[in-house]
């Protein structure tokens, strides 16, 4: 019974594939039809945001990799915590990890719900204070990386105007493209801040070419190894930045991720819990024995 | 066979012009495919073990090869004037081949108050108030690390650096990032006070673009002034086309095997038209005077009889001085500096071409079109021109003082040697420009309110990972940069220790100063708030290995050397015992060519002189005639030398040629006197008269050909680069005194020795059975025979002409090789025929041991040749030639001895 369905089913993809193919029909126009045909590049970026940003709290455990243009690489561990809180503010927290010598490491930045963000860092070997960072800094290359703030901790809707362009397929893969502007930018005058590649099955952000302010692709952000992690929810495992100027690679490898709020309470976003507890005392002193 | 040879194109012109046409259109054809090299690498020696350090360490930390715009506005720090570079700098990154574009507007720094350290831009966009342009200037001149390297201390001046994407292989790229930088700049020009760019491709093409303005002007220049000075010497017009002709084919010829071969044209070969006309017409004008001479002769078919009398008697001299002119420039392939050998390779082919052209088409277009007579007082003896005069005013000090003439030379000599000691050498790139010219001042411009656009690295490794993450050894670069300011030589440094010593600056609070951070966590932890990018030119991924980029603006290779080496003095030191470290950079590598460059002229210069000591040793079968061929050739190069330390003249990749090629120039003189001379020793046994009569023929064509040489490399002081027009001069000057050498010390040397040339041995027309057969030449080789032959006299006499005359004095005996004579006793009874004597028959031999009078005549009974031995001369030559005379000597003792013994033997019978 199931070998006969399967093979009724083969043979009804093949009469319609031929079907297609004597009209001259776009494949596309066999597909069931586009939910965001007519959606504009706000409603598509608002869609991709709802579905995947469903998670509020998030602890990763990151590996960063920075390869520089002769192949060089550097690796880094760190962890990352993020928690979206119900009025809308964003918190989120890096602790590096390794090399021993930036074990403690730490960056937070906190996004109202205005949009405004402040940034601070904590440096063990300068002493226990926090160093505040200016918001323009967020826009800035991150700890050396070819990522800034911006790219790691998403971008926040309002603050940006959305401009679709004509879907694209590349290599089998169909793809809404939308254009992002700064809110206040014009787009019939100005450029583009970056393009994100939209999978159309899984709304799911595969590529984001950034753009310089001559128009000119400088880096090309890609996502790769996804994994579902709940209904139509992905998330990738790779995200991987190459800056085509300069010829640099950035890769930012999950090894871990877990969805809950116990991970990421919200006293670890406080100076004084990092101050007390980065970088744990029992790690830097597996760090001296390794050294010794 | 040279008559042959030099008669090719006489006696089958048809096929000869087919040929020439033939490698003329073919040479044409490559012209097309000539490639233009002005890259710096040709400045460095291809198997410099230096350059693989330089390029993994440029590989590591980036090339030095940058491109710095220039712009100066006292309102620099206005909004408008901000614009007007924001649009700039934007433009910039839209030039082809521009990989990016470091200025204002993307340089980060780290700012830190009160608690705050911001990682931002310099200036994120064009500020919109004047507040906000005086702002970014603070942040700008705060930071240590653009101040003299992105902004001078008044804030004045800007730069923006410009990085290349790596052109060297793709050709035009150069010109095409020049001219689109240019256009842009120009668009500006109106916008600020002043903005240039200086960098590789302006250098690249102000060099192709000067080359090629050489070659126009100088060519040219040097075949006018070559006719003015043959008309002006030679009265003819012939003359002063010949060399025309013959030198726009070599030209042609050249550059077409440049553009088949793929050797390119470069600063240096852009003088070869000019090298080729001056230097190719000092054979024609040679051959041409001999052409003149033969002139003078009364043959049925004059022109045909004068080019044969040419090639008898310029055939050898000719290949001879071509030989050694192309030796001179191809002794320049023993430099390993691609410049020279590349020169080298198309001088040496030039030079060669038109020896070839020269003997094939000139006694050809001779033998067709020469006119039919020498030109107006050519013969006329009793009018002496500049050359004669020169030649008698000389002659005083030859025949009254010679001793003291060559002691005064010799002086002069160790006197410029001496001055020579001061020679210094240099192989900047920049120093081909003359200083006025705008890129050098432009370039000083930057180095006066930046920092020098010259770059060098040194760069250090360690034993391990992390190594420059450890204070200590921050604190050993921040010890080397320190050195470096104390020094003064160099304009600004920078490296890991002084983005360290910022930040932690920034992070101290507004009252810090700099100073290195004290652990290595800290070092860790500044580190990150660099992008890759910033760091990449100062430090490895691993922080093994480390960089400090110095700038600077010295453009002589001696003084810039001297610094390195002190440099190097405490980087032993400061190093030592666990880092490893290295001092390089393209503009090092070139300069420190420099020391190679000395050493492969010195090289190249001892080599062609013991080349050419042996060849002429050789022709001249005497280590004495290689030795006199070299002393008109050493003494102008002292001299040359001399002035050179005298006038602070650097040896540079110009300068460095003009000894070996003057040599092989200079000798040319030299060959053509010897082989006069030895000619005319041949008839005379009166050798100072036969200097004389050398001098004299061989003065006006020297003369001439010296001056058109001084006057030819004197129009290359009319090249755009310097090392070309102090090659010139210092050409021209060593002509002139290779004037001097040749008239003036050649003769008194020349008349104190008796050569025999090879080629007079090898070409010698005598019956071999005669002198075989003759007890004069008993126990001799045939060698030292043709030998002993050069060395008498070979005198012809017509049928009835008396060889020897009853009754007189005289101290010659006689060989007969050809033809028979009678011996004729003249008594008053009339006359007796004593006996018929042929062909290896000797006679005289008393007259040569005693002076006795001739008891008969000795009459030709046809034509005779017969070889003189002459007493007087003999004797001379014993002293030249101990081995052949002595033979001689004793062979006529054995005549003699015979001779005796038949008589006494005759008279005991009768």
């Amino acid at each position: 019974m199931h070998g006969r369905c399967l093979t009724a089913l083969v043979a009804a993809t093949l009469i319609l594939a031929m079907a297609n193919a004597a009209a001259g029909v776009e494949s596309a126009s066999v597909r069931l039809e586009d939910p965001f045909d007519q959606a504009s590049g706000s409603e598509i970026m608002r869609a991709v945001h709802e579905r995947h940003q469903q998670y509020p709290h998030v602890y990763e455990e990151q590996v960063m990799v920075l390869e520089d243009r002769l192949g060089h690489r550097d690796t880094r561990r760190l962890r990352r915590f993020t928690r979206v809180e119900d009025d809308g503010t964003v918190r989120f927290l890096l602790l590096f990890d390794a090399p021993e010598d930036v074990m403690g490491v730490a960056l937070m930045a906190i996004r109202d719900p205005s949009g405004v963000t402040r940034q601070s860092f904590y440096l063990p070997a300068l002493g226990p204070e926090f160093i505040e960072s200016s918001e323009r800094s967020s826009s800035g290359y991150f700890l050396g990386s070819d990522f800034t703030v911006e790219n790691l901790t998403g971008e926040v809707l309002e603050d940006h105007l959305y401009r679709r362009r004509r879907d694209e397929r590349v290599h089998g893969e169909s793809y809404y493209r939308v254009d992002v502007y700064p809110a206040d930018a014009d787009p019939q005058t100005s450029s583009p801040l970056r393009t994100h590649y939209i999978f159309q099955d899984t709304l799911f952000i595969a590529r984001t070419d950034h753009f310089d302010d001559l128009g000119r692709v400088e880096r090309r952000q890609t996502h790769h190894d996804l994994v579902p992690v709940g209904a139509g929810v992905w998330r990738p495992n790779l995200v991987r930045m190459d800056n085509l100027r300069d010829g640099h690679k950035s890769f930012l490898r999950i090894e871990r991720r877990v969805f809950s709020a116990d991970l990421v309470p919200a006293e670890r976003f406080t100076t004084q819990w990092i101050l007390s507890n980065q970088p744990p005392l029992s790690r830097i002193i597996a760090a001296v024995e390794d050294e010794s | 066979m040279i008559s042959r040879l030099f008669l090719l194109g006489v006696r089958h012109q048809a096929p000869t012009l087919f040929v020439l046409v033939l490698i003329t259109l073919a040479a044409a054809a490559g012209i097309s495919r000539v490639q233009v090299d002005t890259s710096f690498d040709s400045l460095i020696p291809a198997d410099d073990p230096a350059r693989a350090v330089y390029q993994r360490i440029a590989n590591e930390f980036g090339s030095d090869n940058r491109t710095l715009i220039y712009i100066r506005d006292d309102a620099l720090w206005t909004p408008a004037r901000l614009a007007s570079l924001d649009a700039l700098q934007r433009g910039l990154r839209q030039v082809p081949h521009v990989e990016r574009v470091d200025g204002l507007f993307n340089l980060r720094t780290v700012e830190g108050r009160r608690g705050r350290v911001d990682a931002q831009l310099l200036m994120d966009g064009v500020p919109e108030t004047r507040e906000g342009a005086l702002a970014a200037r603070d942040r700008a001149l705060a930071n240590p690390l653009y101040r003299n390297n992105f902004f001078s201390e008044d804030g004045r001046v800007t730069a923006l650096i410009v990085s290349l994407e790596d052109i060297e292989e793709k050709p035009d790229a150069s010109a095409r990032v020049h001219d689109g930088i240019e256009t842009l700049l120009d668009r500006h020009r109106g916008d600020f006070e002043q903005v240039f760019q200086v960098g590789p491709p302006r250098i690249s093409v102000e060099l192709t673009r000067s080359l090629f303005a050489d070659m126009v002007l100088l060519g040219p220049l040097a075949a006018l002034v070559l006719i003015g000075a043959i008309l002006l010497f030679m009265r003819s017009a012939m003359a002063a086309m010949l060399p025309i002709i013959t030198s726009s084919l070599a030209v042609i010829w050249t550059l077409g095997m440049l553009g088949w071969t793929g050797v390119p044209l470069n600063i240096l070969s852009a003088m070869i038209p000019a090298l080729i006309i001056v230097i190719g017409s000092t054979e024609d004008t040679h051959i041409i005077a001999a052409y003149f001479r033969g002139l003078l002769g009364k043959g049925e078919e004059v022109r045909l009889d004068a080019v044969r009398y040419m090639a008898r008697h310029m055939g050898l001299p000719l290949i001879l001085t071509v030989m050694t002119t192309a030796l001179g420039f191809a002794a320049n392939l023993f430099s390993n500096i691609g410049l020279i050998q590349d020169f080298a390779i198309a001088a040496t082919f030039a030079m060669l071409a038109n020896g070839v052209i020269t003997l094939l088409l000139v006694p050809m277009l001779l033998a067709r079109f020469g006119q039919r007579q020498p030109p107006a007082g050519f013969e006329q003896k009793q009018r002496p021109g500049l050359p004669q005069r020169i030649v008698r005013l000389f002659r005083v000090s030859q025949e009254r003082f010679p001793t003291n003439t060559l002691a005064i030379t010799a002086a002069l000599c160790i006197f410029f040697i001496w001055q020579a000691s001061n020679l210094y050498v240099t192989n900047d790139p920049l120093s081909y420009f003359p200083e006025d010219r705008p890129l050098i001042q432009d370039t000083q411009r930057i180095a006066d309110d930046l920092a020098g656009v010259k770059i060098f690295y040194i760069a250090l490794e360690g034993e391990h990972d992390r190594t420059f993450q450890e204070p200590a050894n921050v604190a050993r670069l921040a010890e080397i940069q320190r050195f470096i300011q104390r020094q003064g030589a160099f304009d600004a440094s920078l490296s890991i220790a002084d983005h360290l010593a910022f930040v932690h600056r920034e992070f101290g609070g507004q009252f810090a100063e700099l100073a290195l951070p004290e652990t290595r966590q800290l070092v860790a932890q500044y580190l990150l708030f660099f992008h890759r990018g910033d760091l990449e030119q100062y430090v490895s991924h691993d922080y093994r290995r480390a960089n400090i980029v110095v700038r600077h603006n010295i453009n002589d290779s001696f003084t810039l050397n001297a610094r390195i080496r002190e440099l190097e003095d405490l980087l032993d030191h400061v190093a030592a015992p666990d880092l490893r470290v290295v001092i390089t950079g393209e503009n090092l590598l070139v300069n420190r060519a420099a020391e190679t460059l000395m050493l492969g002229q010195v090289k190249a210069l001892g080599l062609l002189l013991g080349l050419i000591f042996l060849v002429m040793s050789a022709m001249f079968t005497s280590f004495k005639g290689g030795a006199i061929a070299l002393i008109p050739a050493i003494i102008p190069i002292a001299l040359m030398f001399g002035i050179m330390g005298l006038l602070r003249i650097p040896l540079n990749p110009g300068t460095a040629m003009v000894a070996v090629i003057a040599v092989g120039i200079a000798i040319d003189g030299t060959i053509h006197l010897l082989a006069r001379y030895n000619e005319l020793c041949r008839r005379t046994s009166d050798y100072v008269g036969a200097v004389h009569q050398a001098v004299e023929e061989e003065a006006t064509p020297l003369i001439v050909s010296s001056l058109a040489l001084a006057l030819g490399f004197g129009v290359l002081l009319f090249s755009n680069f310097t090392v070309v027009a102090q090659f010139g001069a210092l050409a021209a000057a060593t002509m002139l005194f290779s004037i001097l050498a040749n008239l003036l010390i050649t003769p008194i040397v020349m008349a104190r020795v008796r050569l025999v040339g090879l080629y007079q041995i090898l070409a010698i027309s005598v019956n071999k059975e005669v002198l075989q057969q003759s007890p004069l030449f008993a126990g001799m080789s045939e060698y030292q025979r043709r030998k002993a032959v050069l060395i008498s006299e070979t005198n012809d006499f017509a049928s009835g002409e008396c060889l020897v005359e009853q009754g007189t004095m005289g101290r010659s005996m006689y060989l007969i090789l050809d033809g028979h004579a009678d011996v004729v006793r003249r008594d008053e009874d009339g006359e007796r025929v004593l006996a018929t004597l042929g062909p290896g028959d000797v006679f005289g031999e008393i007259g040569y041991i005693r002076a006795v009078e001739r008891t008969a005549d000795v009459r030709a009974a046809g034509p005779v040749s017969a070889l003189r031995f002459d007493y007087e001369r003999m004797q001379k030559d014993l002293k030249f030639f101990p081995n052949i005379v002595a033979q001689l000597n004793f062979n006529i003792s054995t005549i003699l001895g015979e001779r005796l013994a038949d008589m006494v033997g005759t008279s005991a019978k009768s």
